[in-house]
């Protein structure tokens, strides 16, 4: 077994530093509040007393902001200005599984019809090392929807925290073992902390399908103020608005992320809305991770992280709906 | 450009079309001669020249800004530039505890008959910026991360995540849910707004009375479910107000968002719920309430805390230092909005920031959007927020907005005697001016 101390992680961590790679991993910005960040120093990365930062690492794949292409202009002549075709190597350390999953997940949205170059150039990359969970709290599902504390989907290679302060290391993937040299798993010696089972996603898809206009939406969403907390800081949420930024002579076309629950997200230039209510739009979002996105791809557009339940200001989010909904418990065995 | 060796500073002047616009063509056309530096733009009047587009000044590249127009007692419109004059008084405290350098902010009084003033005014805020050199807010080194613990934020730990935990039964919880069902039966409310296990509740049969909950979770300010219109469209409602929550009502009321006769109000002594808004907190009863929950025997607490004290750390700190920590949080944000939607006060039907014509704050989460977003909800907010925190709590990226209403509430207290909420009577502190509103920082 290949084991890993925190002072070897984070030697590793500051080689890689010097060698140019972008390195991310949880830094405690406050008090109680972790979120995954670019390292300014292996010393900053956490490496336990968290159940997970507020955001995702899905900023790295898909930025908040990018830029897609820059134009100039001159007397008569437009120029378009490309983005360079390489980005930096970044790798992502302590990710936790329910992060790792969603580049799967992502990789097929932005492979489907079109070959999103920007996303692939990250997504190419990006080395995702993952830290099995210890701890869950009452927002966690990942259990629920194919996942575990210990899941290694999408990661490249799985650190399993011993419980005497090292890391069992396996490597998965050719990225991984470039980063941690060849590692093999020898089963799970490893202390993980699985949350119980809390729901059936069919059950929910079925329910979202049979029950597309029933008042439960609406009087479940009453509390939603219609922020983008949750679809911020979720690990698969993808959507993105596109704008242009800047003057007649210069500026960028660039991408931002957008959300399903901002009435603007709908809006017609008509004026029409055909979202009418944050019902509406609490139905969209549980419809499309539980029932459109499945029968697409084949498979569930959430991960189970629970940091829509935790970000958001009114205690609504995946978990919590999903609790409302009649016989969506698994049976008990 | 380095140094300011052969700097030639942009100078952004926003000016009213009836007085220093003329003042600056009297200069023209007396061949009076100043540096070219200065880029004019003619507005109506000071009363139109929004703070956004001093901040956009700076965005695109300028080093100073100056804003003027007629002398008090001149405007062409009665009192534009009097309403200029406060609103500028506050917007000078903002960007003075986020940093900005105010020496590259100037405003002044010209009349059509000063062209001499005119030109030696441009003189000199050409040379004084052509000394500071380049300005370049934008670029500056964001505050390291992670925190230092030097005191500065407030915001950090949510403790909506604790929610399941605290619920005990109470004699005021008790009072509170018969209160709940007694409005439902009796046909008086179609819904009680208050507080249930996870956050916000909306109780519309009286049998689900028991979901309500008064314990330390009941923290947020429900005063802004009173706009959307999901809950409106259920019926009258009644909600749950603390001492600090009424503060927003009275807002409302003022700015005819709420008439009062249509929400009936369910007054709750607060014992305080730990947040650090209530370590300074004097309205722990609400006075206006149409009927009141007592404290169950104990007394209210007392402040323990200076109302703006949290923002002795930050004041403390050199204007670089400042502008280093807001970049460090602004950097942060990403637009999700939820401090906004969240906010009671925050009730118009389309943002600013979501209107494209013209685009006066740049949508994308980059540091520029960002600064003018936060800079824009802080000063909207200015003599309206009540600090109820909603959108400190809110941030997922804890970002300490908390202190940007704070700076704001001051400047309202110490400059014109004013706090959002305690004073039904009171006219709203923007929407009114004083001739004698202080004005030393105006030439």
């Amino acid at each position: 077994m290949t084991t890993l101390t925190p002072d070897g992680l984070r030697k590793l961590v500051g080689e890689w530093m010097a060698a140019g790679k972008i390195c991310v991993g949880p830094v405690r910005v406050k008090p109680g509040t972790e979120l995954f960040t670019r390292l300014a120093s292996p010393e900053e990365l956490l490496l336990d007393g968290w159940v997970r930062p507020a955001n995702s690492i899905k900023e790295w794949l898909l930025p908040r902001h990018e830029v897609l292409y820059g134009y100039r202009v001159e007397k008569n002549r437009i120029e378009l200005l490309d983005q360079p075709e390489t980005v930096p190597e970044q790798i992502v350390i302590c990710a936790h599984p329910c992060d790792a999953a969603a580049l799967p997940v992502l990789d097929q949205v932005f492979n489907w019809d079109f070959r999103d170059e920007a996303y692939n150039r990250r997504r190419e990359a990006t080395t995702v090392i993952t830290l099995a969970c210890t701890a869950h709290d009452q927002e966690c599902f990942c259990t629920s929807v194919g996942l575990g504390p210990d899941a290694e989907r999408g990661s490249d290679a799985m650190l399993t925290p011993l419980g005497d302060g090292q890391f069992a290391v396996s490597s998965l993937t050719e990225k991984g073992r470039a980063a941690l040299g060849k590692a093999e798993a020898d089963g799970h010696a490893g202390r993980t902390n699985a949350p119980p089972v809390r729901f059936v996603p069919r059950q929910v898809a079925r329910f979202a399908v049979d029950h597309f206009a029933d008042p439960f939406w609406q009087a479940q969403s009453l509390a939603c103020v219609g922020c983008g907390a949750c679809a911020y800081t979720c690990p698969v949420c993808h959507c993105f608005d596109i704008v242009d930024e800047g003057n007649g002579r210069e500026g960028v076309r660039a991408r931002n992320w957008d959300a399903c629950q901002f009435p603007l997200f709908t809006l017609h230039a008509s004026g029409h809305n055909p979202r009418h209510g944050q019902g509406d739009r609490q139905r969209q979002r549980i419809y499309h991770k539980f029932h459109v996105y499945p029968e697409k791809f084949g498979e569930t557009l959430c991960t189970g992280c629970g940091n829509c339940a935790r970000n958001c200001p009114a205690g609504l989010g995946v978990l919590p709906l999903i609790t409302e909904i009649p016989h969506a418990e698994p049976v008990q065995a | 450009m380095s140094g300011t060796d052969g700097f030639s500073p942009k100078i952004v002047a926003y000016v009213c079309n009836w007085c220093t616009y003329l003042g600056a063509d009297l200069a023209g056309t007396a061949r009076l001669e100043y540096p070219p530096n200065v880029r004019i733009i003619r507005l109506p009047c000071t009363g139109r020249i929004d703070t956004n587009l001093v901040v956009k000044a700076f965005e695109v590249g300028a080093d100073a800004v100056l804003v003027s127009g007629c002398h008090p007692g001149d405007c062409h419109y009665t009192a534009g530039n009097y309403h200029a004059r406060r609103r500028w008084m506050l917007f000078r405290d903002l960007l003075e505890v986020v940093g900005f350098d105010m020496r590259r902010i100037y405003f002044t009084w010209i009349s059509a008959a000063e062209g001499r003033k005119f030109q030696q005014t441009i003189e000199e805020i050409t040379e004084q910026t052509r000394a500071l050199g380049p300005y370049r807010p934008y670029e500056v080194e964001p505050a390291a991360t992670p925190c230092s613990g030097c005191a500065a934020c407030s915001a950090g730990s949510d403790p909506s995540h604790d929610r399941e935990g605290a619920v005990a039964d109470s004699p005021a919880q008790a009072h509170l849910r018969e209160t709940a069902a007694r409005l439902l039966s009796g046909g008086a409310v179609k819904v009680v707004i208050g507080y249930g296990r996870r956050g916000p509740a909306f109780i519309t049969r009286p049998e689900d009375a028991a979901r309500l909950v008064w314990n330390q979770t009941c923290f947020a300010n429900l005063t802004t479910y009173l706009k959307r219109q999901e809950v409106r469209a259920l019926g009258k409602p009644a909600i749950v107000l603390k001492g600090c929550d009424e503060r927003a009502l009275v807002v409302l009321e003022k700015e005819s968002q709420v008439e009062r006769a249509e929400v009936h109000t369910i007054g709750m002594a607060c014992p305080g719920m730990g947040q650090p808004k209530c370590e300074s907190c004097d309205t722990r009863q609400p006075r206006f309430a149409d009927e009141m929950i007592a404290l169950d025997g104990r007394p209210a607490p007392t402040p323990t805390a200076d109302r703006y004290a949290a923002l002795d750390p930050l004041l403390e700190m050199p204007p670089e230092a400042r502008l280093a920590f807001w970049t460090a949080e602004f950097d942060r944000c990403l637009k999700c909005y939820a401090c906004r939607q969240v906010c009671p006060m925050c009730y118009c039907e389309r943002c600013l920031a979501d209107k494209n014509r013209p685009q006066a704050i740049d949508t994308s989460p980059h540091r520029k959007g960002n600064f003018a977003w936060h800079l824009s909800r802080a000063i909207h907010l200015a003599g309206r927020c009540v600090g109820c925190d909603e959108c400190t709590r809110a941030c997922p990226a804890a970002i300490d907005l908390r202190l940007l209403n704070l700076a704001l509430a001051r400047a309202a207290e110490t400059q014109f005697s004013y706090r959002a909420g305690t004073d039904p009577a009171a006219e709203p502190l923007v929407g009114a001016y004083s001739l004698t509103d202080k004005e030393e920082f105006i030439r």
